[in-house]
């Protein structure tokens, strides 16, 4: 009889391996995944590589001689005389770029940047930047009547710089930011939730076209409703696991071939203005020492040193139990329905609480340790969502176990519950179904 | 010997019974025909028989002993309702099913191309099933159904939507399985081939099972003593001679002859009519008119409900 279900398993196993969309798919996600990582960063590294932006400053004010910063990318000159002729000369016959105007009009300080073709666009957040600087130092060097040794010295002293260090159960620390641990929880939360609503709802589309299709009777009449259930729900689910495998085995190749074919991709003789905006957002992150150092892989381990294998694992638990949950839980729906319009009605109950949990992902990992982030990831049907989600950010040992413990109770209240409404649900025709007659079905069967 | 024994069967939905203390018995080797209205519970009793469902009360008996899973491998089911995978190929769709039955796999592959071969569809044998005519599809069907060469086929309404080339194709592969020795039950609604094919028959009506037996004997039973008279048209019957003894229930004719059919009171002979008729006609045949079975379902039925009807 086991050799049955293997019969069932390999079935739904290869003719979905086998269709188009399958190897379309598998193929296509790795290389926009990467595509997703590494075009904007191509296309910021080579705007910013080929485009030299030559600066003519004319400053009125002969404050700002000789204090902006020479880039790669960048280059300054100064020189005074009337605003209009010099730009006339200048943009004209394509000496200069751009031509940078600060106006001595008293107190405050105005400038214009004149310019024919195009310009950088953080050129003009880099100038305002260093002259906000110098100005400001200048102002302050002013009011403290002392030496520009002296105060530069000062400003050394006075510097600030924030890192965020976690300790784990064993005392170990670790250099860690929030943000990144909110992406990577977002990320793991995502993930969850797309494999199950791909892989639970194929389990649904496939019991439905077995029912619709009348095929069901010839195969009950073989087997055992529960082995095609089982055949089903597993099948799918290698199908699940062969595609998530071949994904990380490919975005790691593609990742590795582009490492290796273009080794300074992230290092740091490419242009430090190109690394700082692409470190918008995790900005002092210990991360982007190693990025700097252009090791992609050592970003990633650097990354989970401590909880690497406990993320691990507890993805692959929420992975598995989700997908079971959510695919036992959709098999009974199916097998409720005659068509796939009217599956709207039942599947409804089955998908609100998908649909909750990632509505609360930002809320969450803005607060993974708040009261709706507790409840969240307890709550089996929300909770493999909302556990990944909270996990990077660390979790108390006892709330993960306890959810799992919750998760696995109600996958196998989840099996009773759909092993009943299979059996009875996909003999029966033309009827509507209501959620009373499903329940007398559980009482008598 | 019977290969099925269905003993005081009764099984209920929530809402009403599907059979009601239902027993009969299948004779191992005949063709049994299942008969019965709409609704009246041949699905459900079918589905009984192949562990499909299960009776709430009463016990199936297969091939002596209480059925059980294994017994399945031996039976093969062509359901009403049957379906096959759209956009599966039609002989890997065929092999699985036969896998299910309990088939090795080269031993269906190695019966499937003969199958193919003889129902004339090997061309199709890489095709997706979706490509496939509904007449060959129905052939797809019926192979798998009896590729395990079961001991005890059901049938349920297995010539709905063949053509008359495929249903003739279809009752004498049924006829063939009989004589190599299966048994077969056979649900439909087509009288004709009721009387062509089967041997016995039981009435299912209102989940009760009213009426079972050998068709000869079913037919001797409902008889009603009329008789089919065809004489030449140069000399009729005077008409004088029906009345009471000889009640003429309906007359036909061509430009040769004629035909009565007379119905006989009780107490008088066939003799006496052919004697009578004898003497003024010439007969070029006589013959008793037995009722057909689509006369008795209907008269069986409608007995049935009336006298529930009453009560």
């Amino acid at each position: 009889m086991q050799n049955k279900t293997f019969l069932i398993i390999s079935r739904e196993y290869t003719t979905r391996v086998k269709k188009k969309s399958f190897i379309i798919m598998t193929i296509l996600l790795p290389v926009l995944m990467a595509a997703l990582i590494f075009v904007p960063v191509l296309v910021m590294l080579h705007s910013e590589r080929s485009q030299h932006t030559r600066v003519l400053v004319v400053d009125d004010t002969e404050i700002f001689l000789n204090t902006f910063e020479e880039t790669e990318n960048t280059t300054y000159q100064y020189r005074s005389g009337n605003i209009d002729q010099i730009t006339k000369e200048t943009l004209d016959n394509d000496e200069f770029d751009c031509v940078f105007h600060i106006l001595d009009n008293g107190e405050s300080l105005r400038s214009n940047l004149y310019y024919k073709k195009s310009i950088p666009s953080t050129l003009q957040s880099s100038l305002e930047s260093q002259m906000n600087e110098t100005f400001f130092d200048r102002i302050l060097q002013d009011s403290l009547h002392i030496e520009l040794a002296e105060f530069q010295k000062l400003q050394d002293l006075t510097k600030v710089n924030i890192t965020a260090i976690q300790i784990d159960k064993d005392g170990n620390q670790r250099e860690n930011d929030a943000d990144m641990n909110m992406v990577i929880g977002m990320m793991c939360g995502f993930f969850i939730y797309f494999i199950i609503i791909i892989f639970a709802s194929q389990v649904l589309r496939g019991v439905l076209e077995e029912k619709s299709n009348r095929i069901v009777e010839v195969l009950i009449s073989s087997v055992k409703p529960m082995q095609l259930l089982t055949g089903k729900i597993v099948g799918i689910a290698l199908v699940g696991i062969t595609q998530f495998l071949i994904w990380v085995v490919l975005t790691t190749g593609i990742l590795f071939g582009v490492q290796l074919a273009a080794p300074n991709l992230f290092s740091s003789e490419t242009s430090t203005e190109a690394a700082t905006e692409m470190a918008t957002g995790m900005a002092n992150s210990p991360d982007m020492a190693a990025l700097a150092d252009g090791n992609i892989f050592q970003v990633i381990n650097n990354y989970f040193p401590v909880s690497f294998a406990e993320l691990i694992l507890s993805f692959f638990f929420y992975f598995v139990i989700g997908y079971l949950i959510y695919a036992t839980l959709y098999a009974a729906t199916g097998s409720v329905v005659d068509n796939e319009s009217d599956s709207q009605q039942y599947t409804m109950p089955v998908t609100l609480p998908l649909i909750l949990s990632i509505i609360f992902v930002p809320t969450i990992s803005t607060n993974p340790n708040g009261q709706l982030a507790l409840w969240l990831s307890m709550i089996p049907l929300t909770s493999p969502i909302s556990m990944m989600v909270r996990l990077p950010s660390g979790v108390p040992l006892w709330q993960l176990l306890t959810s799992m413990a919750i998760c696995l109770l109600f996958l196998f209240f989840c099996i009773w519950f759909a092993a009943k409404v299979y059996r009875v649900g996909i003999l029966m025709y033309g009827k509507k179904n209501g959620w009373k007659e499903i329940f007398r079905w559980l009482r008598e069967a | 010997m019977n290969i099925v024994e269905v003993q005081e069967v009764t099984k209920r939905y929530s809402k009403h019974t599907a059979l009601d203390n239902v027993s009969l018995s299948v004779r191992q080797g005949a063709v049994f025909g299942l008969l019965g209205p709409n609704g009246a519970g041949k699905t459900t009793l079918i589905r009984i028989l192949n562990r499909i469902t299960f009776p709430d009360q009463g016990r199936i008996l297969f091939q002596g002993h209480p059925l059980q899973a294994e017994d399945v491998s031996q039976i093969g089911y062509l359901p009403e309702e049957r379906g096959l995978y759209k956009k599966m190929k039609a002989g890997e769709q065929a092999l699985y099913l036969a896998q299910l039955k309990g088939m090795s796999a080269s031993d269906a592959k190695k019966q499937l191309k003969l199958k193919f071969e003889q129902y004339q569809i090997s061309d199709w044998w890489n095709r997706p099933t979706e490509e496939l005519s509904k007449g060959m599809q129905q052939k797809l069907q019926f192979i798998i159904t009896i590729l395990h060469k079961p001991s005890f086929l059901i049938l349920d309404e297995p010539f709905s939507g063949f053509d008359p080339i495929n249903t003739n194709l279809l009752k004498d592969e049924i006829m063939q399985l009989s004589r190599e020795g299966a048994t077969i039950i056979l649900s439909t609604h087509n009288m004709t081939s009721v009387e062509e094919i089967c041997d016995e028959i039981a009435l299912i009506n209102k989940s009760q099972k009213i009426l079972e037996g050998n068709i000869y004997d079913i037919k001797q039973q409902f008889k009603n003593n009329t008789f089919l008279v065809e004489v030449a048209n140069d000399n009729l019957p005077d008409d004088q001679m029906f009345g009471d003894v000889f009640q003429l229930v309906s007359q036909k004719g061509n430009e040769h002859t004629t035909s009565y059919a007379i119905r006989i009171a009780d107490g008088h002979e066939a003799n006496e009519l052919i004697q009578l008729l004898a003497q003024q006609s010439h007969i070029v045949s006589f013959a008793e008119k037995l009722p057909s079975m689509n006369e008795i379902f209907i008269q069986q039925v409608e007995t049935f409900n009336n006298q529930h009807h009453a009560e």
